[in-house]
């Protein structure tokens, strides 16, 4: 059974989370409440895909994805991230942080696994080529 | 020098990106490893301006004369740390937006949790990749850009 982390720092917003992953019945579901929590889950349990909220003490959301990106042992991890921060900037801050899917809250729950089976999916070269194509669009930009 | 001129690599790579499409960012690597900064000046070529400090002290006195578009550091430094020079940035009014990343063979959680604790922006784990190297800095000065706009 495929393993999903959760991390979020708000229990009810948790319970939410693992109820709609759990509809799908597919995935073993376990939580983490902080970004220092969650890393620690990261390492020990190594999930098939991580849920993870952007405003958390300690280390946020976006620190967090940059923190797996920059390792090679932890870099192609399915991460995304559901926040309740849903500014284009926010969006962008975490794609560009590394993230594979933003999702903004309130969110629905076929949305939510549907976003995990895509990003379970993603290949390692594939998640190189979404990069290279947020710096294509940054040059262009420039 | 970068593999962008050449010819064989796919469009959508990085490397098919011209250097003169994007901003020339200068960067300040603080590692007193003679070496790995020579890995640092390969890997970044000519899209990147690169000044070079080998301790904090000597990062201090060059930050004093220029600023840099990010700063790379080493956690190890001969008289410090880069965990001080990232607080040190941090505190300072001038300095305090400067983006910095962490390049460092340390790679434990809590060294990765007490660099952003300190104040890092990004924390990259050597051996790097040169293109990963180069397309964090492009990312990272995007990100500090929206954070700066944000206020």
């Amino acid at each position: 059974m495929k393993k999903v982390l959760v991390i979020d720092d708000n229990p009810t917003i948790v319970e939410l989370i693992k109820y709609a992953v759990n509809l799908q019945g597919t995935y073993q579901v376990s939580v983490a409440y902080d970004g220092i929590q969650g890393l620690e889950s990261i390492y020990n349990e190594r999930p098939d895909c991580v849920i993870v909220d952007v405003k958390m003490p300690r280390l946020d959301g976006y620190q967090l994805v940059r923190c797996l990106r920059g390792d090679a042992r932890t870099a192609d991890i399915p991460l995304i991230i559901l926040s309740a921060l849903t500014r284009a900037e926010d969006q962008m801050t975490g794609m560009l942080s590394g993230v594979d899917e933003y999702l903004t809250k309130p969110f629905r729950p076929s949305a939510l696994n549907q976003a995990i089976e895509r990003v379970i999916r993603l290949t390692p070269a594939e998640r190189q080529r979404r990069m290279d194509a947020l710096l294509q669009n940054q040059a262009e930009r420039e | 020098m970068l593999s962008w001129r050449i010819s064989r690599q796919p469009v959508n790579s990085v490397s098919s990106i011209h250097p003169q499409q994007l901003h020339r960012l200068h960067i300040l690597l603080v590692d007193s490893d003679a070496h790995m900064r020579e890995k640092v000046r390969q890997a970044l070529g000519a899209g990147f301006t690169l000044s070079y400090a080998c301790s904090l002290e000597e990062a201090q006195r060059f930050l004093a004369e220029a600023l840099p578009d990010i700063v790379i550091c080493e956690m190890v430094l001969p008289d410090s740390s880069g965990l001080e020079l990232c607080r040190l940035v941090r505190r300072s009014l001038l300095w305090q937006h400067l983006p910095i990343m962490l390049l460092t063979s340390l790679s434990t959680l809590q060294d990765k949790v007490a660099g952003f604790e300190a104040g890092a922006d990004d924390y990259l784990v050597k051996p790097f990749d040169a293109r990963h190297l180069v397309a964090r800095l492009r990312l990272l000065s995007r990100i500090k850009h929206l954070e700066f706009d944000r206020g």
